[in-house]
């Protein structure tokens, strides 16, 4: 330790003999490694994956069940249509399952308030299991039939309230009494992929959650995708949203095990059949059932511009690597005569290592400092310029562990051709200059 | 203590090659004070690099304590250096930035020893070589005898059984020349073998044998016979 503590010593007097093109070395490694981790942060948090123990578990089903027969790009459909719904809810085989849209309404305690425009789940008893969203007060519908009721997300029961445990609470959605059964605690599920068909999985989380049936009853029409293949009047949708080929819902299953989804998936296929031998399929049969993990590749949510800025910003490490190791390389040569001497007067190679090491913490250290300034400065840019991404700006424990490890690597790197080139010098020769 | 058998050196460069050794045998023993003369340029820098390890050679024997010092690992040699070999360069080679302590102590560093044991070493070497109230100076605050007597403390601190001088007095005046002089002698009292480059036939005449170096061949090594020589 002692003689640890002296190796540290001599690197600080190597760096005050020569503290500018040491200090442009860290300023060149910090800019390069905090640009690319801002970007590293932005590509690690959007392409994670939120439910790792489950979403190979979790399936998106679609049909092309449709009434009409498709003859150019016949794609199936990626929401499904009320009655689709229901056929595909006559089985038990998935453990659980909910269908779900958005909708955005307006809410507040009384008429004399200024309402608050909310972004609304519609969605069945099962989500909230599907997803482990935590629940703060009181309990979730306990099945999927009509009822008042809403769930609040923890901020907007803040928002309305003031505080959480507003159970039992009046409000008016959209001027029509609901009570509040539930909320959540604090959820944010990052990326949202159960929205990834509309593309909408990196944004924030809705406000309050609706029973589906309560959702069409009080005619919320869909905020985002929704088709209708017969004439259906998608603006009616209480009255003919449930029996007509208005598709708008999203639908997620639970299948846990390969046998489950084995069934799932022959359900599926003999469903249509079915509907085929009574003429209500008169397109070629094109099943989906699309698992949570693929869900984004699947329907091409990729962000390909942040992928490509990771390149960019790959590279331009690579350039202020090569840049450092050349700044490190000169400093190491004007001190070539001191390694020479301390070999003469009897340091080994190794030991000469040592002294490396200590080097390369104390750069290691300093460029940590600067990566993580320029780091942060970095997101912060990132985040006026690209404020759809700003969720995804969050560093965890695993990431700067990561910052740790590749701050560590490059300032090794960077001192490590120079120092083998120093100590390997011809002794005698450098004593003489 | 030293035996070189048939030591040759030959520096390449792209354009010429220098025979600096050719087929040198050299036997020095325990406790001498041998003198290096020779024209410049004749190998008296080279030879004593090869005895101190800081330099190859192309072919021949170097016998240290009756061990051949051919194919020791870096470690190994690195570690002879530093325990057995003090050094004195042609030029002083302080560090500037330094202080005269922290410049003796690099040899100590490198061996492990405990901080106590450095600084009664460091103290002895500095009192032998009178410097020990300049300890904390720094080596442009010294005289260039002075430096010089921080470079002998420097390569005595580790109590070496062989001190490689390269013209130890080559920098200074007649007057300081002397008292470092008088140091090497009373350092080899103590019983350390001493090899000095030397240009000074009076210091020459001073130590107890006198080698002479032309052309990269030894000339008046008068104690020793090469082995085969004797056995014919
Ligand atoms: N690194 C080297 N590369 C090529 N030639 C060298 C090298 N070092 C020494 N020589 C040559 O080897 C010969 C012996 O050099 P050396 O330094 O041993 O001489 P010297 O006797 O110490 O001279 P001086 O009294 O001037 O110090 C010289 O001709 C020199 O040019
Ligand atoms: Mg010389």
């Amino acid at each position: 330790m002692e003689q640890f503590i002296y190796y540290l010593k001599v690197s600080f007097k190597g760096i005050k003999r020569a503290p500018l093109p040491y200090a442009l070395t860290i300023f060149i490694l910090s800019v390069g490694l905090g640009v690319f981790f801002a970007n590293a942060t932005f590509y690690y948090q959007l392409n994670r994956d939120p439910l790792p123990h489950k979403s190979d578990k979790l399936f998106f089903p679609m049909l092309n069940l449709v009434p009409y027969e498709c003859s150019t790009d016949c794609k199936t459909p990626s929401v499904l249509s009320y009655n689709n719904v229901e056929k595909l809810s006559q089985t038990d085989i998935p453990t659980q399952a909910a269908a779900m849209y958005s909708a955005d309404g307006y809410l507040r305690q009384s008429t004399e308030q200024a309402p608050l425009p909310v972004s609304i789940r519609i969605t069945q008893r099962d989500f909230f299991s599907l997803f482990d969203v935590p629940v703060l007060h009181g309990s979730i519908w306990p099945d999927n039939s009509a009822r008042h009721e809403v769930i609040l997300t923890k901020s907007s029961a803040e928002k309305l309230f003031g505080r959480t445990n507003v159970i039992g609470e009046k409000l008016l959605l959209d001027d029509r009494n609901v009570t509040v059964a539930a909320v959540l605690d604090t959820w944010q599920m990052l990326p949202r992929l159960y929205d990834a068909n509309n593309q909408n999985h990196l944004s924030d989380t809705d406000d309050i959650y609706l029973p589906l049936e309560t959702g069409y009853d009080m005619n919320y029409l869909s905020n985002t995708q929704s088709q209708t293949f017969d004439d259906t009047d998608y603006r009616q949708l209480s009255t003919q949203g449930r029996t007509g080929a208005l598709h708008q819902l999203q639908y997620w299953v639970q299948l846990d095990t390969p046998a489950q989804q084995q069934r799932y998936w022959q359900f599926m296929a003999n469903l249509v059949q079915d509907e085929k031998a009574a003429g209500r399929h008169p397109s070629a049969p094109n099943n989906q059932l699309v698992a949570m993990r693929n869900i984004v590749s699947y329907f091409g949510g990729e962000s390909s511009d942040i992928k490509a800025f990771a390149l960019v910003t790959l590279l331009f490490l690579l350039v202020c690597l090569f840049n450092a190791s050349h700044l490190s390389l000169n400093r190491y040569l004007s001190n070539q005569y001191e390694f020479s001497l301390r070999r003469a007067l009897g340091a080994s190679r190794s030991q000469l290592q040592l002294q490396m090491l200590a080097d390369v913490l104390l750069m290691a250290i300093f460029t940590i400092i600067g990566a993580l300034i320029t780091g942060f400065a970095g997101i912060k840019l990132m985040n006026q310029l690209l404020p759809a991404n700003s969720l995804f700006s969050n560093w965890d424990l695993p990431l700067l562990l990561s910052l740790l490890v590749i701050a560590f690597v490059c300032s090794y790197l960077v001192t490590l051709y120079p120092s083998l080139r120093a100590s390997f010098g011809t002794l005698n020769q450098q004593l003489k200059e | 203590m030293i035996t070189l058998t048939n030591l040759s050196k030959i520096f390449r460069t792209e354009l010429i090659e220098t025979h600096a050794l050719r087929e040198v045998n050299l036997q020095v023993e325990e406790g001498e004070f041998a003198a290096l003369t020779g024209p410049s340029g004749s190998g008296k820098s080279t030879l004593l690099n090869i005895l101190g390890t800081l330099e190859s050679f192309d072919s021949g024997d170097y016998l240290l304590d009756g061990k051949s010092i051919n194919g020791l690992s870096d470690s190994a040699l690195s570690k002879l250096r530093n325990e057995k070999i003090g050094f004195i360069f042609q030029g002083f080679n302080l560090i500037k930035d330094y202080s005269i302590f922290d410049n003796i102590e690099l040899p100590l560093r490198y061996r492990g020893l405990k901080p106590a044991e450095r600084k009664q070493r460091i103290e002895h070497a500095l009192e032998l070589v009178g410097l020990h109230a300049r300890r904390h100076y720094f080596p442009s605050q010294l005289s260039g005898g002075q430096q010089q007597r921080v470079a002998i403390a420097r390569a005595i601190a580790g109590k070496p059984r062989i001190l490689l001088a390269d013209e130890p007095t080559g920098n200074l005046d007649s007057l300081m020349a002397r008292q470092v002089m008088e140091l090497l002698e009373q350092i080899n009292q103590q019983g350390c073998t001493i090899l000095m480059v030397t240009h000074d036939p009076d210091q020459a005449r001073r130590a107890g044998r006198n080698i002479q170096i032309i052309d990269g061949q030894l000339h008046d090594s008068t104690l020793y016979e090469p082995l085969s020589a004797q056995s014919a």
